[in-house]
């Protein structure tokens, strides 16, 4: 228009409409399907990679003394707490004897009768003897009758037999005391090893079925780790590999350790691994038993070959692979992956070689049809 | 007369029906020459605002005759086929108030009823600033109607009851808003318009001041015209 | 002939184009309300998008595991395996909660992924930043929308876990954002109870003379480890084998495991159809009610502007200007009016879209949509305005 009133005014409105438009434009074309989608693309790199192994373990004693009476009974008293020390062969505790002092005068009175009956038919035996023997120097004599000397000779035979019986008598009686006062010496709850009593499972006073535990203690120097790995990542896991352990309690406190062997029985329900991890050094002070620990097991280093994240990793159609970028394109590359390490880097046997461009991240899930725009930062992400 | 300008006869208009009708022309003779320049006046309710209606083919007469140029455009019923292309094309208004369109300017108003007569836009404007350049408000061609004063937008105005160069331009008292110098300075250009573009102009008025310039007033009362020689003073 | 109507915008441009804007924003505000509805569906459809699974092995007769709890053993997925047809199958469990990261909690669904290899059903599809998870405990992978940031220590009931990943629109049918964790972990969280919870717990059961009858050491130990352990998983995710149909899949799952089967259609029609059915009524509702507003409010701008201009058309009309040119001036002033309207509302739903706090989803066909009812409802209001200007006698312009 050649009105320069009108041109003002449409020169206004068009300030005001033109940016409209334009955003509008912006708008249609960056938001939408339309908009291509943003990744962050990485380079697959030719390094070699420290797989480990991760696990969750406790912290167990390898041996634990558990002791109890062989019968049941009443505990009298116990000398140790729980914490204290103790040596191999030191009484801890005792249990109530209650009749047995009683059963032990029983059976001193016993012995002390079958002795007497032992003497007893030691004197018959003696005299029996002796009467045999002159009866048959007087049948010799024919002083007295055949009848007679043989009796005498019976006699003598019988009185024999019953001394062997008196003695019988007395050893039963003395193994049978032996045996109640080795009872009585049993009531003494004794420290097999010295170690650490880690329970106290009885008071003086509580009664004990056989077997029952009293007193439970460990060796503190056999402390290991229980450590489970799941099945799926617990390959290459074996005796001797170096692992750091760390201890909930103590988060920025790193122990090292080694596996001292994986358990041949791994457990079925909750399919782990099951691998014992011995420290090192002993942690001072010693780890409460019982507390999660998590423990790194390093694998040895593997020979150099084409890393990449696991960000990467997709799965299309039923197939691992990533999106591979190929002059602004998306193509979608198979891999087979070889071992992995704790930090998110995967090593691929086979699909990718080293120097390929990939996408790692991006806004949304891709497909081949996917438009991509490749950036430096995702939005929403700090650098 | 010679068959050009506007001629009326025995226009009657009855508003409403039975007993409660009214009467508001009861037989009104009219005859207005090309170049010629008359005065319409009477009280309110004489009915001067219907007759100008009827003229102005607003509203539609009862019975009578009505002559434009030598077409006779009424006669016991309208004799044209679009009502509003006779507006557009062959009838002319100035209003009491200018009535500009707010939104187009000076010279976009004064050429639009060529350009709703289907004149090319650019004809149509030019046609508009001569006519501008005559009425002397050649300079506000491309202001705002809003930015003109009470005179300029009644020049507009007239230029654009002028524009299709009508044979005949009603004009309803065009001069209401303006002082004494003013108005008479419209009366003067509707008079020379009249003359330049052989155009019947019929001013309705009862402006005192410029009553004495017709040199012929048509009264009308109770529906009745009365034919009238005016002083016809002022611009020979 | 030139323009009436833009004539008209131009002189009054500022009033026309503030009028536009603020019709667009209440046009934005409609557009946005479709976009939350669309945000709904969308959050649905990407939480079965982003679990990747083809069907969803959940506990008997249950519409789990999204819309119902659904508890099957975590075992169940070994038998699920064996199913001809099946190429992967993963337990996975997700439990909705407040996530602690300091002294501030962000509502999230914790889900919890069996152990393997990206790309296992269950685990996020793709990552914005940091890695995968490749620890069996203790990590957590965290859509964005929850705020938390690589390196973060999270708590989930008493363990804490380290963000190691970011990903993005993984979020719940309830538009919470989403935090993998270990399924093992996450199984523990389901079940863990705090730690006087426990302590009451075994006591009660030491001192039922049931669990701990005297005479039979261990027993009370044995009972309390069964109490302690949590067997159970929300649902077994399945992916299909290449070639094999979803459909008999699922027959063979559900006819030999006894177990109920949804495939991904089904499962769309459980969380669109019924979770999420009464909000999208009710947002249907509103749009409803937005519309009218809309259109009420179009209407009468435009009446206003028309009655407005009554002195003017009453003169366009004596100078000869046809109906139709009148009524297409209106006409074209409301298209204009809806169309400036409709582009500051598309704008102003885009911008404003990502500071909702829950998934606002604009979809190009919905803008469509909307455009053609900005441009229909426009026509329709100016009908009103159209048939006062018809009424308009042009001898009003001729006075008294």
């Amino acid at each position: 228009m050649k009105w320069p009133a009108m041109q003002k005014r449409t020169l206004a409105l068009l300030a005001v409409l033109l940016p409209l438009a334009v955003l509008f434009l912006y708008v249609a074309l960056t938001s939408g399907p339309l908009a291509p989608v943003p990744v962050i693309a990485g380079t697959v790199e030719n390094r070699s990679i420290a797989p480990a192994l991760f696990g969750i373990g406790t912290i167990e004693a390898r041996f634990r003394y558990r002791i109890g009476p062989t019968f049941a009974g009443r505990v009298q008293r116990l000398e140790v707490d729980v914490g204290d020390q103790v040596q191999g062969g030191q009484v801890i505790g005792e249990m109530d004897p209650v009749d047995l002092d009683d059963r032990l005068r029983a059976m001193d009175a016993a012995q002390k009768r079958a002795e007497a009956q032992l003497r007893e038919a030691e004197v018959r035996n003696d005299h029996a003897r002796k009467e045999a023997h002159r009866y048959q120097l007087a049948f010799r004599e024919r002083s007295v009758s055949e009848e007679i000397a043989a009796a005498k000779q019976q006699e003598n035979l019988v009185t024999e037999e019953g001394l062997k019986a008196a003695r019988e008598e007395l050893s039963r009686i003395v193994a049978e005391r032996q045996a109640v006062k080795a009872l009585r010496t049993d009531l003494k709850l004794v420290a097999p090893v010295g170690g650490l009593v880690v329970s106290r499972e009885g008071e003086p006073g509580t009664t004990v079925v056989a077997g029952q535990v009293v007193v439970e203690m460990i060796d503190p120097a056999s402390v290991w780790v229980d450590v489970r790995f799941d099945q799926i990542t617990a390959q290459g896991l074996k005796a001797g590999l170096p692992a750091r352990i760390l201890l909930r309690s103590q988060e920025n406190r790193v122990l090292t350790g080694r596996i001292l062997r994986v358990e041949p029985l791994a457990d079925a329900v909750t399919e782990e691994t099951l691998a014992k991890v011995i420290f090192d050094e002993l942690p001072e002070p010693l780890p409460p038993i019982g507390e999660l620990t998590e423990v790194t097991v390093s694998l040895p280093t593997l020979p150099e070959g084409p890393v990449i994240p696991n960000a990467a990793l997709q799965r299309s159609d039923g197939q691992l692979g990533v999106w591979q970028v190929a002059g602004g394109k998306l193509r979608f590359t198979q891999v087979v992956l070889g071992s992995a390490d704790l930090d998110g880097r995967v090593q691929v046997r086979q699909g990718l070689q080293a120097g390929d461009r990939i996408v790692v991240y991006s806004e949304k899930a891709l497909s081949a049809r996917s438009r991509i725009k490749v950036v430096e930062h995702l939005s929403g992400v700090e650098p | 007369m010679d068959g050009k300008g506007i001629g009326i006869t025995g226009l009657k208009k009855r508003y409403g029906r039975g007993d409660t009708a009214v009467d508001a022309l009861k037989g009104v003779d009219m005859e207005v020459a090309p170049g010629e320049v008359v005065g319409l006046i009477g009280p309110s309710g004489s009915g001067k605002s219907t007759l100008l209606k009827c003229l102005g083919a607003v509203i539609e007469p009862t019975s009578g005759r009505m002559r434009l140029g030598a077409e006779v455009i009424y006669d016991d019923g309208w004799k044209v086929k679009d009502i509003r292309a006779l507006r557009r094309d062959r009838i002319g208004f100035v209003f009491q108030a200018p009535y500009l369109i707010p939104f187009l300017d000076v010279t976009d108003n004064v050429a639009l009823p060529s350009m709703l007569a289907g004149v090319a836009n650019a004809e149509a404007r030019q046609r508009a600033v001569e006519l501008l350049q005559a009425l002397d408000v050649g300079h506000r061609a491309r202001a705002m109607p809003s930015q003109l004063s009470g005179g300029e937008q009644q020049r507009v105005a007239i230029a654009r009851g002028l524009v299709n160069q009508p044979p005949v331009i009603l004009a309803d008292e065009p001069t209401a808003p303006l002082d004494s110098e003013r108005a008479l300075a419209v009366i003067r250009i509707l008079n020379e318009m009249a003359r330049k573009f052989e155009t019947a102009i019929i001013v309705v008025t009862h402006d005192e001041k410029i009553i004495p310039t017709f040199k012929r007033i048509y009264h009308i009362r109770d529906g009745v015209t009365y034919e009238e020689e005016g002083e016809g003073r002022g611009f020979e | 002939m030139i323009s009436l109507a833009a004539r008209d915008i131009l002189h009054a441009w500022g009033k026309f184009v503030f009028t536009g804007i603020g019709l667009g924003l209440l046009i934005g505000v409609t557009l946005t309300m479709a976009g939350v509805y669309r945000g709904m569906v969308d959050d649905a459809r990407v939480l079965l998008d982003n679990s990747g699974a083809d069907l969803w092995v959940v506990q008997k007769d249950t519409l789990g595991p999204y819309a119902e709890s659904s508890s099957i053993y975590d075992d169940v997925w070994r038998g699920v395996r064996g199913m001809p047809g099946v190429a992967r199958a993963a337990n996975v469990t997700y439990l909705t909660m407040q996530v602690r990261l300091g002294d501030h909690d962000v509502r999230s669904m914790v889900s919890g992924i069996a152990t393997g290899e990206p790309g296992t059903p269950g685990w996020p599809p793709q990552l914005v930043a940091g890695r995968q998870i490749t620890r069996g405990h203790y990590e957590a992978v965290a859509d964005i929308a929850t705020g938390f940031k690589l390196g973060d220590r999270l708590q989930i009931r008493r363990n804490h876990y380290t963000v190691v990943g970011l990903t993005r629109r993984m979020v719940s049918s309830n538009g919470d954002p989403m935090v993998f964790i270990p399924l093992k972990d996450a199984q523990e969280a389901q079940f863990l109870k705090d730690n006087d919870a426990i302590l009451q717990q075994r006591r009660r059961t030491a001192e039922n003379p049931v669990y701990n009858p005297p005479g039979i050491p261990g027993m009370l130990d044995g009972v309390i480890a069964a109490q302690s352990t949590n067997p159970f998983v929300n649902a077994v995710l399945v992916q299909v084998a290449p070639g094999s149909r979803p459909d008999e899949v699922a027959e063979g799952i559900r006819r030999w495991k006894r177990l109920t089967v949804y495939t991904r259609g089904q499962m769309e029609d459980i969380l669109v159809g019924k979770l999420i059915a009464t909000s999208a009524k009710q947002i249907g509702m509103f749009l409803v009610i937005l519309a009218v507003v809309s259109a009420a409010i179009v209407a009468f701008i435009i009446y206003t502007l028309t009655l407005g201009k009554i002195r003017e058309i009453a003169v366009l009309k004596l100078i000869g200007t046809r109906n139709t040119t009148i009524a297409g001036m209106i006409l074209q002033q409301a298209v204009a009016l809806g169309l400036i309207g409709f582009v500051v509302g598309k704008i102003a739903a885009t911008f404003g879209a990502p500071y909702f706090p829950k998934h606002v989803l604009l979809l190009p066909r919905d803008s469509f949509a909307g455009l053609l009812a900005v441009v229909v409802i426009c026509v329709l209001s100016s009908i009103v305005a159209i048939r006062a200007a018809i009424k308009v006698d042009p001898a009003e312009a001729v006075g008294g």
